[in-house]
């Protein structure tokens, strides 16, 4: 019955794929960024949000789509993937993420990215409309770079974070940002007392194997040397600039610095893999000293990291809420609790899952943290203009207001829940096809004889 | 200090009482329905389940008002509370090894699955090798030692493995600490994980005939002396004779199939299959052999044997008449295995009765242990979770779990024993310190070692 | 280098030492262990054996006379388990072991000795290999007498040890030695068969994944292979009786030398520091029906370790290698609060386990150096155990957790000659050991050596004259 159902989803999504103009009727509205409307008509064309009211004419020979007793929310945005990089994590080949070389903020997520990969109609069907796709994972230790696949090499600056759509026939269709973030992978004091209890958390990059060896005196210097390092970096950037500017005789373009003149404009964002509190507090005396915007990645330590980041104004994406604690002591729901506790410090915060085999389980990861305290429409927010404001693009996503792209899913319930249908879901006005490998998967073999 | 330690200690020793009555919740039962009343437990045992059981005025009573009580989740396949590695990974055949001899009671993995609704889990060797090491089913009994943890009575297990796993260490890969190329160890196809399979239980049937031959000679009143026991080999006798279950990893069709064939040419059941995440694709092949399929929700893509998997495999496999159930595989994935129930309603359209089955009864089936755990029922261990809301959503949380009718977790008490913990730490820190600085101050002395 | 300096230097010190058949020890405070202190008393000793004690005893006129006046005699120490005497065991294994007493942290064990032969170049592909498995290894066969910690446990008041092979899963069996520098490795051994040395290093020897390392790779592995072993000695034990019986018409057993040390050993060591592993081994060693000794037992000082020794009446040897915290630490480590609170209390396991009457010895783990053994104890006497405890947990318990308390352990007529003459209470921090007789040999310990530049364990800021 219900497969019935996705079917004649298919057919309608194949005869209007290139219609992007059409009109929503009858259906509760949830913006986000505005109180619920009921019973309200949503106007598309050309792909963008035309009009929410109560009563809409429709425009002649318009399709109308009737939305009676369904919702219609933002479609949502998980703001660490690496979706269209990887395909497999475990085959080399099929892996894009994770290039060679310490400075490499020139390299560009979005020109890398398949849009045939299987993952995008997988996470898709599940109201993810656009996903943040980083060049590097900056969770797996070793953050990519050589760490990761055997190189001594220790990385920073793996490249820029592209923000896109999860449908489209082409990267360039699919681009919402294609330099959304410059992703730097913070450097980090190793955990010293290996063996012992405490677990080891790897994310971000620890410091260069033979630190661990000589001790924690040593791992520190080895560490401030990086952070010189990567402030050498900002500080090259800068007078490239400046060079540039003068337009001297001699001036030669340098890719590289090329790449880092919108972030030292302050027009991108550094994304900074950080998790322990210490890495988070130099990250941010990081960021004054080089005047730059940054967005922390995954960090752990919200509770004790929180005031800095809200008297800085510095947004955060948070990883899995549903995993695990780090230390052995910990509260057993510490990470459950992480988004409450960055709301209620009022740190604007984002949902990210780090990771490709879980994109499609964003909205429960959010249930998760509502069920440990944060506000339902907090939970929300996250998923949805949150992210649109961290990577600047709330004038194109994020919410249902008119001028926005028609990023919309239509359901028969709350998006939070697992049992919610999604009935209709659009990305730039386009309806995308509620199918994928998997969904065909269960046709051909439900219909084994 | 000694009223600290004093007071750690009886806030970590359960809440244990003769008689208990969980009063006004909403009972999944899972076998007979939704009942809303109360729940009476004597002895450990479920005395009475009913809309009103009349309760006894000496029991302990626990107000679940508002409350959903369903039977302590069954995680069909886990590694946790091991000490010292779960993969005997150095031989084709690992038989010989046996997971109760290294149960470690204070892996702290088992009160977080505790907390996560989990009262039973089957703990497994590794996929390392075709014939893998021997199993055992623990109850998530937090506190007590590892004999307390064992379910007692539960049918003991032998692992084996197909496919990508066992044939890797066929297919080395880097360097060994001295720079020269691993030795591959048999084998490195499925044809040679087959043969070790069929190796192994040719050599036990030959070992079976030499004890009943000693046997006969025995009963005829002749003293021969015994065959050696071959520790490796009485496992799978014991598989031969019915009295251990085969819980084997595979994920491809064809490899499945095998294995199907195996059995049936040496005339063993399969429990069984672990992951089986093609299972979908021979579900009719499955279901005529009887053999159980243990399966993640929706995990895939994380190896090349994943990617046909898909989330409708537990939906097709129970249409198809399979006993199926929803397994972890993980620390972390293991906390929320009710989340994991609702999204096999959400794909494939299971009912909620068959959802939960999927983690609570049909895992006891799977496991032997279906008489004593897995629903709520009269007779049966008291062994349940208590969620604040609904519990088939990503949005409720437990707050109370209990096993054998005893309370093993709570929600306030757990927050506020993590308090206390990090109290002590923070005070046993300060004292060491303090030590350190006094031994400073004495006399200049020599580091010991 | 510079050790060896100092090694060479001892073992001068040493050899310079008297050889008098006939000593009295006069005027002196007597501890004789297992009976009264005699505030002023007489030790005669004669031929390498204590002929005499008591406080109306008059020295032989033979007799080298040594004036007791304000010194006290013990029983010479005695190292429970130790690798004293087998060269080459370096106590810097230990290093770094102790800092930590987490989850995972592996077993206490003495440091290895290259007793074992080099391992097999194939990977074992299983139990019939019999791998990393030496225990046809007698300690008593391994001796050095040249090995310069036998001098360093001296000067500390160390007259006997109880030597193991440590390396590999059966590493071997161990010899009881007393601490002299005898010209032949022969004249140390007190007893041999002291028991197999069995050490479970939990994956330590990178098995996991396959590929290389051999069986077995696991602890489960481990654990399964010793079961297998007593199994297969039972066997093997049986089948060559029968052989012996009737060889004709019988196939002949093939000769395991592995099954032989095994069946040799009267009693087995195995590792137990957690209180999981205690239990474990505990139920293990019941299993096996092998009398057992734990040894480790780093959470010794947990109420439930307690009462299970108790209940087993198992013996066990203390680790004095009291877990320490982390040099040069993370500022952000994030330790467990079971790692603090053992590294609190492990110190106070001895006078748990006295209190409950388990028989418990302590033993050095790697610790080779006067001051650190003597500070050793002193923390687990802080801790509540008293010092004639202390003094017979590293004396009479240990001979007697051996089965040779009839002739070590304690200052009693007939008994071996090993005694420690000190100037105050042992385990005091002043205390200075004035000499030591080992089998009725005079040894005077050689004046604190002054660093001559930083060797190990030797930092130029130590003054000699501390003491």
């Amino acid at each position: 019955m219900k497969l019935l159902g996705l079917l004649m989803g298919c057919a309608l999504a194949a005869g209007a794929a290139s219609n992007d103009t059409f009109l929503i009727r009858d259906a509760d509205v949830y913006p986000v960024t505005g109180p619920v409307m009921k019973g309200v008509s949503v106007l598309v064309q050309d792909g963008k949000i035309a009009d929410i009211a109560p009563k809409i004419v429709a425009p002649k020979g318009i399709r109308v789509v009737d939305a009676k007793g369904l919702r219609v929310y933002p479609g949502m945005i998980d703001s660490a993937t690496e979706l269209g990089l990887q395909e497999i994590e475990l085959v080399r080949e099929t892996e894009d993420t994770g290039e060679l070389g310490e400075f490499m903020p020139q390299l560009r997520a979005l020109s890398a990215v398949n849009p045939a990969s299987e993952h995008f109609p997988v996470v898709r069907v599940n109201g993810i409309t656009s996903v943040m796709t980083f060049p590097s994972s900056g969770s797996t230790g070793g953050g990519g770079g050589g760490g990761r696949f055997g190189g001594t090499e220790r990385q920073f600056i793996s490249g820029q974070a592209a923000l896109i759509h999860t449908d489209g026939w082409t990267w360039d269709d699919m681009a919402i940002k294609p330099g959304a973030a410059v992703h730097l992978i913070f450097p980090a004091m190793p955990r010293a007392g290996r063996g012992g209890a405490a677990a080891i958390e790897t994310t971000p990059t620890e410091v260069a194997g033979s630190a661990a060896a000589t001790g924690v005196t040593a791992a520190k210097r080895t560490y401030d040397e990086q952070i010189a390092k990567v402030n050498q970096f900002f500080d090259d950037a800068r007078n490239y600039q400046k060079a540039k500017a003068a337009d001297l005789p001699g001036f030669r373009r340098n890719l590289k610095f090329e790449a880092m003149i919108p972030v030292l404009d302050g027009k991108v964002p550094v994304a900074i893999s950080a998790s322990r509190a210490s890495a988070i507090h130099d990250a941010v005396q990081f960021a004054d000293k080089q005047r730059v915007k940054i967005v922390i990645l995954q960090p752990r330590d919200v509770a004790k990291a929180a005031p800095e980041l809200k008297a800085k104004d510095i947004p955060i994406v948070l990883g899995r809420v549903l995993a695990l604690p780090e230390n052995e002591d910990d509260a057993y729901d510490a990470p459950h609790t992480l988004a409450a506790e960055a709301y209620k410090v009022g740190v604007k915060f984002a949902f990210g899952t780090f990771g490709n085999e879980f994109v499609r389980n964003l909205p429960y990861e959010a249930a998760a943290a509502v069920a440990f305290g944060l506000p339902y429409d907090e939970a929300l927010k996250a998923l949805t203009i949150n992210p649109a404001q961290i990577w600047g693009v709330a004038d194109q996503i994020g919410s249902i207001e008119k001028g926005k792209w028609a990023d919309l899913t239509v359901t028969n319930g709350d998006p939070l829940e697992i049992q919610t249908e999604y009935k209709h879901i659009y990305i730039k006005g386009r309806e995308v096809e509620l199918t994928n490998r998997q969904t065909e998967l269960y046709r051909k073999y439900s219909n084994r004889p | 200090m000694k009223k600290i330690v004093f007071a750690a200690m009886i806030a970590l020793a359960p809440l244990s009482a003769q008689t208990v009555a969980i009063r006004n919740a909403t009972i999944l039962t899972v076998t007979k329905g939704t009942i809303k009343g109360d729940i009476l437990i004597r002895d450990g045992k479920i005395a009475e389940v009913g809309e009103k059981v009349l309760i006894p005025g000496d029991a302990a009573i626990i107000d679940a008002t508002g409350q959903y009580v369903i039977p302590g989740l069954i995680d069909c396949h886990s590694h946790i509370a091991v000490d010292g590695g779960v993969n005997e990974g150095s031989i084709s055949d690992s038989s010989i090894t046996n997971i109760k001899d290294v149960i470690d009671p204070e892996d702290i993995a088992i009160y977080r699955a505790l907390a996560g609704g989990v009262t039973t889990a089957h703990i497994l060797h590794g996929s390392a090798n075709s014939v893998g090491g021997q199993t055992i089913t623990l109850k998530m009994r937090w506190g007590k030692d590892a004999q307390g943890l064992i379910f007692e009575g539960a049918a003991p297990g032998l692992k084996f493995a197909l496919g990508e796993n066992p044939k890797r260490s066929g297919n080395p890969t880097g360097r060994t600490a001295t720079g020269a190329a691993p030795a591959a160890r048999y084998p490195a196809t499925r044809m040679g994980v087959e043969d070790v399979i069929r190796e192994s239980f040719t050599e036990a049937k030959a070992y079976q005939a030499e004890w009943s031959e000693y046997r006969a000679k025995v009963a005829r009143g002749e003293s021969p002396i015994p065959p050696r026991r071959d520790l490796r080999l009485d496992p799978l006798v014991e598989i031969l004779e019915g009295t251990r279950m085969v819980h084997c990893h595979g994920y491809r069709a064809d490899e499945l199939l095998m294995m199907l064939h195996v059995s049936e040419d040496f005339g063993f059941k399969i429990s069984v299959f672990v992951h089986g995440l093609e299972g979908y694709k021979i579900a009719k092949e499955i279901a005529a052999r009887g053999a159980g399929v243990t399966t993640f929700s929706d995990w895939w893509a994380y190896k090349v044997e994943a990617m046909d998997a898909i989330p409708y495999n537990a939906a097709i496999l129970q249409k198809a008449g399979v006993l199926v159930s929803l397994n972890s595989d993980d620390a972390e994935l293991m906390r929320h295995l009710n989340i994991e129930a609702a999204k096999v309603m959400k794909y494939g359209g299971l009912s909620e009765s068959e959802a939960l089955a999927m983690v609570t009864i049909n895992p006891a089936k799977q496991l032997r242990i279906d008489r004593r755990v897995g629903s709520i029922e009269a007779g049966k261990d008291a062994d349940l979770a208590i969620y604040d809301k609904y519990p088939l959503s990503a949005s409720a949380k437990t707050v109370k779990v209990l096993i054998d009718g005893t309370v093993y977790f709570d929600r306030e008490k757990a927050l506020s024993e993590a308090a206390a913990k990090q109290t002590e730490r923070q005070r046993l820190i300060e004292k060491e310190k303090q030590n350190q600085q006094q031994n400073r101050q004495q006399p200049a002395r020599r580091p010991s070692a | 280098m510079n050790k060896l300096t100092t090694a060479l230097l001892l073992f001068c010190a040493c050899a310079a030492a008297q050889t008098h058949t006939a000593v009295a020890i006069r005027n002196a405070k007597i501890v004789p262990v297992g009976g009264p202190v005699l505030s002023k008393g007489t030790v005669v000793i004669r031929d390498g054996l204590i002929v005499d004690v008591g406080e109306n005893v008059q020295a032989p006129p033979d007799a080298a006379v040594v004036e007791g006046e304000g010194m006290t005699v013990y029983p010479g120490l005695i190292d429970a388990l130790s690798t004293w005497g087998i060269p080459g065991a370096a106590a810097a294994a230990a290093g770094g072991r102790g800092a930590t007493a987490g989850r995972g942290a592996t077993p206490a064990t003495p440091a290895p000795a290259p007793a074992a032969p080099a391992a097999a170049t194939t990977p074992s592909r299983g139990p019939e290999d019999r791998p990393q498995t030496t225990s046809w290894l007698n300690a008593a066969d391994e001796l050095s007498p040249t090995d310069p910690r036998i001098a360093t446990a001296r000067a500390a008041g160390f007259t006997s040890a109880v030597v193991f092979p440590t390396r590999g899963i059966f590493a071997g069996q161990g010899a009881i030695i007393d601490l002299l520098s005898a010209e032949r490795p022969g004249a140390m051994v007190v007893a041999q068969g002291a028991g197999q040395y069995i050490s479970l290093t939990a994956g330590g020897r990178g098995g996991g994944g396959g590929g290389g390392g051999g069986f077995p790779g696991s602890l489960m592995g481990e654990i399964a292979y010793v079961r297998q072993v007593y199994l297969d000695a039972q066997h093997y034990a049986l089948v060559k009786e029968a052989y012996a019986r009737s060889p004709r018409g019988m196939a002949r057993p093939e000769y395991d030398r592995a099954l032989e040390g095994v069946l040799e050993s009267k009693r087995i060591l195995l590792p137990a520091g957690r209180l999981v592993e205690i239990d474990r081994m505990l139920r293990f060693a019941a299993e096996l029906k092998q009398p057992a000794i734990l040894y480790g037992v780093r959470e010794g000082y947990r109420p439930e370790a307690v009462d299970l020794l108790k209940k087993a009446g198992a013996p066990v040897l203390v680790s004095m290698h009291w877990p320490e915290p982390p040099r040069d630490p993370d500022p952000e480590l994030v330790e467990s609060l079971r790692t603090l609170q053992t590294r609190d209390q492990a110190a106070s396991a001895p006078a748990l386990l006295r209190k409950a009457g388990v028989p418990f010895a302590l033993y050095s783990d790697g610790l080779d150096q006067a001051r650190d053994l003597q500070r050793a104890v002193k923390k687990a006497i802080d801790a509540g155990l008293s010092r004639d405890d202390a003094i017979r947990a590293l004396t009479l318990s240990p001979a007697e957790i051996y089965g040779v308390a009839d002739r070590l352990g304690s200052i009693e007529k007939g008994k071996i000659g090993n005694l420690v003459v000190t100037r105050g209470d042992l385990f005091d921090d002043r205390t200075k050991v004035e000499m030591v007789f080992v089998d009725g040999v005079k040894y005077i310990p050689p004046p604190e050596t002054p660093p001559a530049g930083g060797g190990r364990g030797q930092t130029a800021e130590t003054p000699g004259g501390v003491r």
